[in-house]
């Protein structure tokens, strides 16, 4: 991607017709055709419907609220033209910190949160650094961030799962945390999702609405040009990885409460499935192209695709086939889409 | 975005719509029990189990769902499907949910982690499923039944092995452990100290951590090799760091000095079972998949509509030369 951008284009496109709108949300109808199938290919009991039963659909959008929290903030640094491997290892250290802070060093709620969020900015910021300022590219920087994160977390904890249970006494963590894992409005919507809309709906008016954003699509449409014309393009690398590996930690801690369990082992391959979430969504690898609506789309698309898959009880084997077939389907897609 | 409100919008009304139509009558009202007497339909009824496997990348979980599959086929009533974790708390709390809404008669999970799994197990009992735990537990009393093996007195009886058979006269023992922090590994080697113990003439020289992998088990009995000029015995926490020491030996040419004995026998090709009808291992010890007495304990419940057990154990079996073709042979009755 080589073209200049000087303002959010990608998701300010105006004109093209029908197929370039088709193109443009290639994620949002291709999560509709999902989502149309997965009705038609439903399993049903006494005549219901099982995968649009209220309990299911709540369980596809919980199950999907962790990735899509990490998501978004790979959408930011893919934006850039960068990658962050290291998602899932802050997800692991995060779950970890949480459980740590709270059971065995019984802090408080927030002060727990506030410093696990803490630790995902600082790692991030460090990492955007080292590719910036030292110039090492983010896979290597952040491959290499994957192992501190994961050998930390392991460290933090002894290279055990610190399980968590709730209440007011020693070795307890405070009730206010097990809320994070409830569900509210009449028992529906489980929090996490609803830190996920959150951070959604803040991302997407976020890239609307601030001049920064421009800043982001330039330095990922040509980062020598970008600079050039004034953008302060370290300080955009800093700032997007500082909020990646936030976003990451912020998924750890929804992590930790869901299993109520913070392990150094979790969140293996997590990066993996993100990154995928975010190519679904018709953000471009080179940088520079994409939106977080995508993203979202993107991952509940993959989301509604493992509920359905296993409601249908296919082998978990083909399941992986299948996964991969539409990930490479909808990068191919990305190349067909007329360039503006 | 304002393109995309329409289609996202339109998405939301659809499922909304969709959600009012199919209501959600669950079977918690008509059961409230889930200790099977009200799931028991009797030999007339159809029934789907779901099984929630931790990891079908270890041989032995890939062997357990084999078991459970090939019993389950003898049971007319019963159709069983499976979910894979791999390895991963936060699917396999999904795979069982989705079992929850497909409205399985029966589930059986072998948790990856009890912390993490016990909410979502306890949602599956509290909803009338019936619950088996097979081989890690779950915490709690939320489920029907746990079937697994001892994996103190699998050690136990190991080590009592090692005294009586092999070295009744004394003699050197080196020990090669599991993963650091397993519970198994704990277990397998509390046993074995209880079980060397009638014969103080035996002395564990040394003891390395294998990882539960070949490869590691080898490496570690390169070191354990060039430190100690003779070893009588290799105790390995599982067949396949006994089969990388036996490597490690062989190498240097010393395997015929020493017996290496291992634990697990699975009864497929690359298993123990065949190891030491091969001759590259003396002996190793069952550790049951829990397979088939889960598919039976299931029968109970729904087919006979009986109780069973809160807790089964399941004994461990001696593997040497002598039995071992028989052995393989029965567990695979049609290969």
């Amino acid at each position: 991607m080589t073209d200049v951008q000087d303002k959010p284009a990608a998701i300010a496109e105006t004109g093209g017709g029908v197929v370039a709108t088709l193109f443009r949300f290639q994620s949002v109808f291709g999560l509709l055709a999902v989502f149309v199938a997965a009705i038609i290919f439903s399993p049903r009991r006494d005549g219901q419907i099982l995968f649009v039963s209220a309990d299911n659909l709540a369980n596809v959008v919980r199950a999907v609220s962790e990735i899509g929290i990490i998501a978004v903030g790979m959408t930011f640094v893919i934006l850039i033209g960068g990658i962050d491997l290291s998602v899932g290892a802050v997800l692991g250290l995060a779950a970890v910190g949480s459980a740590v802070l709270m059971v065995e060093s019984d802090w408080g709620f927030l002060p727990s949160v506030v410093v696990v969020l803490l630790i995902g900015l600082v790692f991030g910021a460090l990492q955007g650094m080292a590719t910036s300022m030292i110039g090492i590219q983010s896979f290597i920087v952040t491959l290499a961030g994957l192992q501190i994160a994961r050998g930390l977390a392991r460290i933090w904890s002894d290279g055990q799962g610190v399980a968590i249970a709730y209440g007011d006494g020693p070795d307890e963590a405070p009730e206010s945390f097990a809320i994070l894992g409830e569900r509210t409005f009449g028992g529906l919507v489980p929090i996490p999702v609803l830190i996920f809309a959150v951070v959604a709906i803040a991302a997407v008016v976020f890239l609307r609405v601030s001049a920064f954003s421009r800043h982001l699509y330039a330095v990922g449409g040509n980062e020598k040009a970008a600079r050039l014309s004034g953008v302060p393009v370290t300080r955009v690398k800093i700032a997007v990885f500082a909020v990646c590996g936030l976003l990451a930690a912020l998924a750890g801690i929804v992590h930790a409460v869901q299993l109520n369990q913070g392990s150094p082992n979790d969140g293996i391959g997590y990066e993996l499935d993100a990154i995928a979430a975010v190519v679904i969504g018709g953000t471009s690898l080179a940088g520079g192209r994409g939106s977080v609506a995508g993203t979202v789309a993107g991952a509940l698309l993959l989301g509604v695709l493992n509920n359905i898959l296993a409601l249908n009880n296919i082998d978990s084997n083909i399941q992986l086939l299948i996964k991969g077939l539409v990930i490479v389907a909808a990068a191919a897609l990305q190349r067909l889409r007329p360039t503006s | 975005m304002r393109n995309l409100k329409l289609p996202l919008a339109a998405a939301a009304v659809a499922a909304l719509v969709l959600a009012g139509c199919g209501t959600t009558s669950e079977r918690t009202s008509d059961q409230p029990s889930a200790q099977g007497a009200k799931a028991c339909k009797g030999a007339d009824g159809k029934y789907v189990i779901g099984m929630s496997q931790a990891n079908v990348a270890e041989p032995y979980r890939q062997r357990m769902d084999d078991d459970i599959k090939a019993a389950a086929a003898e049971v007319p009533q019963f159709e069983v499907k499976f979910a894979d974790a791999a390895q991963d708390n936060a699917k396999q709390v999904a795979d069982v949910e989705n079992y929850i809404t497909q409205q399985i008669d029966l589930l059986i999970i072998s948790p990856n982690e009890a912390k993490p799994l016990t909410a979502v197990v306890k949602k599956a009992y509290d909803k009338g499923i019936p619950v088996l735990v097979l081989d890690r537990k779950v915490e709690g009393d939320a489920y029907t039944g746990f079937i697994g093996g001892d994996n103190v007195q699998i050690g136990t009886e190991a080590g009592k092995y090692v005294a009586e058979k092999v070295l009744p006269n004394g003699g050197t023992v080196v020990e090669l452990k599991g993963l650091a922090g397993a519970t198994p590994q704990a277990e397998r080697n509390q046993g074995f100290a209880t079980g060397i113990a009638a014969n103080p003439k035996i002395k564990i020289i040394a003891t390395a951590s294998g990882d539960w992998l070949r490869e590691k088990g080898q490496a570690q009995m390169d070191a354990l090799l060039k430190a100690n000029p003779k070893i009588d015995v290799v105790y390995a926490h599982n067949d396949p760091m006994a089969e990388g020491a036996y490597l490690a030996a062989k190498a240097v040419g010393r395997e015929k000095e020493m017996k290496f004995i291992g634990i697990d026998a699975l009864p497929i090709p690359s298993g123990g079972i065949k190891a030491v009808e091969q001759g590259r291992l003396t002996a190793t010890f069952t550790y049951p998949t829990n397979g088939k007495e889960a598919i039976a304990a299931a029968k109970k419940l729904l087919v006979d509509c009986t109780t069973i057990d809160k807790t089964q154990t399941l004994p461990t079996r001696l593997i040497d030369k002598a039995n071992a073709a028989a052995i393989y042979a029965e567990e695979n009755p049609t290969g």
